[in-house]
């Protein structure tokens, strides 16, 4: 790189920050930051969130950011997940008929024992600790993407550690992954017109998206199960996102693992233009 | 004695200046391979930076994106072009 484009980009960066402190230091984001009282807005959300003398306006969940993600706005993060599982499809539909050769080369065989033993433990609490994060995301900060994105490292790492092949025998396929992607967004699309569907069978009206009751919609999903929280429709949400998820990682590490000449061969077609 | 606040203000102070070095040295290292550690460097300074600005779910999320799912993403995609950025 030379010399100048070097200072051009040094000279830049510290513009930058000097422009940030200049706006701070004149007040513009206000002289406290962050402020020293909670703003209008955060304080409905905060007292609302979980107050069961305010049923009505309570997404029963104490986890302020699941209970906005996934109630408050949970039609703005429906559409977010469409948007993330669209390039998927994208990618899997550029690579169809994609698949590893038949015969693994001699180096498809991985790390060392030592690496492997590692990392056998590691997948363990990776997919520990993905499932604490996303099954308590109505709870404690978390959630179903946090929990899936959690979850996606652990196959990443066995591809890495033991190979394709490895996770191929070990059952983990593109089609597997397309088949429980597929059943978490089906489970999320059936959740967000769960109440909907209840309230119809019982001859009443609902809104779609609906978790707690609402003035004209008396039917809503239970926020406690025998004493333990739920957040009504927030649990099944964070499930079906976090396996949704973990599967749409997985199978774009699966395809990206191909090797070149088989996806450029797939991808380039054949004569006849398909 | 320090007050805590002041003590976390410095720290995020030290964390964006981290982040800033980082940032330079990923964009004008030729070597790709070693511009992806510093920008998980990087990322790693803005997790803790999330951490202490009290957004915990921010930084679960921040942490295997950009630590983990990304870097190994870019390390792919290295590996099936070119390792060294050409002039």
């Amino acid at each position: 790189m030379k010399a100048w484009e070097r200072i051009v980009i040094g000279a830049s960066m510290v513009i930058f920050v000097a422009l940030l402190a200049l706006v701070y230091t004149l007040g513009a984001l206000g002289y406290r930051v962050p402020p020293s009282t909670p703003r209008d807005l955060a304080m409905v959300y905060l007292t609302m969130t979980f107050n069961p003398s305010n049923p009505l306006f309570s997404a029963m969940a104490p986890e302020a950011v699941t209970a906005i993600v996934w109630d408050y706005r949970g039609l703005d993060t429906l559409f977010e997940t469409a948007v993330f599982f669209l390039a998927i499809i994208a990618s899997v539909a550029l690579m169809r008929g994609v698949s590893l050769p038949e015969k693994p080369p001699s180096s498809a065989e991985g790390m060392s024992l030592i690496v492997k033993t590692v990392t056998k433990l590691t997948i363990g609490m990776i997919l520990a600790v993905a499932a604490s994060i996303a099954f308590h995301g109505h709870l404690t900060p978390g959630g179903g993407f946090q929990g899936g994105a959690t979850a996606a490292v652990a196959p990443l790492v066995a591809l890495v550690v033991f190979s394709v092949y490895f996770l191929e025998r070990s059952g983990v396929t593109k089609n597997r992954m397309l088949g429980l992607r597929s059943a978490g967004l089906l489970g999320i699309g059936l959740t967000a017109f769960l109440v909907l569907i209840g309230s119809l069978l019982s001859g009443g009206t609902a809104f779609v998206f609906q978790n707690q009751p609402k003035p004209a919609a008396p039917i809503g999903l239970p926020w406690r199960i025998d004493g333990a929280l739920t957040g009504g429709t927030l649990f099944l949400f964070n499930v079906f996102e976090a396996l949704a998820v973990s599967a749409g990682f997985t199978i774009v590490f699966l395809l990206l693992a191909v090797p070149e000449e088989e996806a450029i061969k797939v991808v380039r077609g054949g004569e006849d233009g398909h | 004695m320090i007050a805590p606040q002041t003590l976390v203000f410095g720290i995020l102070a030290l964390l964006g200046l981290l982040s800033m070095v980082a940032t330079y040295l990923a964009v004008t290292e030729r070597d790709l391979v070693k511009a992806v550690v510093f920008s998980a460097i990087q990322s790693t300074a803005y997790a803790f930076m999330y951490y202490l600005l009290m957004a915990p779910d921010i930084v679960l999320v921040y942490v295997p994106v950009a630590v983990g799912l990304y870097p190994a993403v870019i390390l792919f995609l290295i590996k099936k072009t070119e390792r060294f950025e050409g002039e």
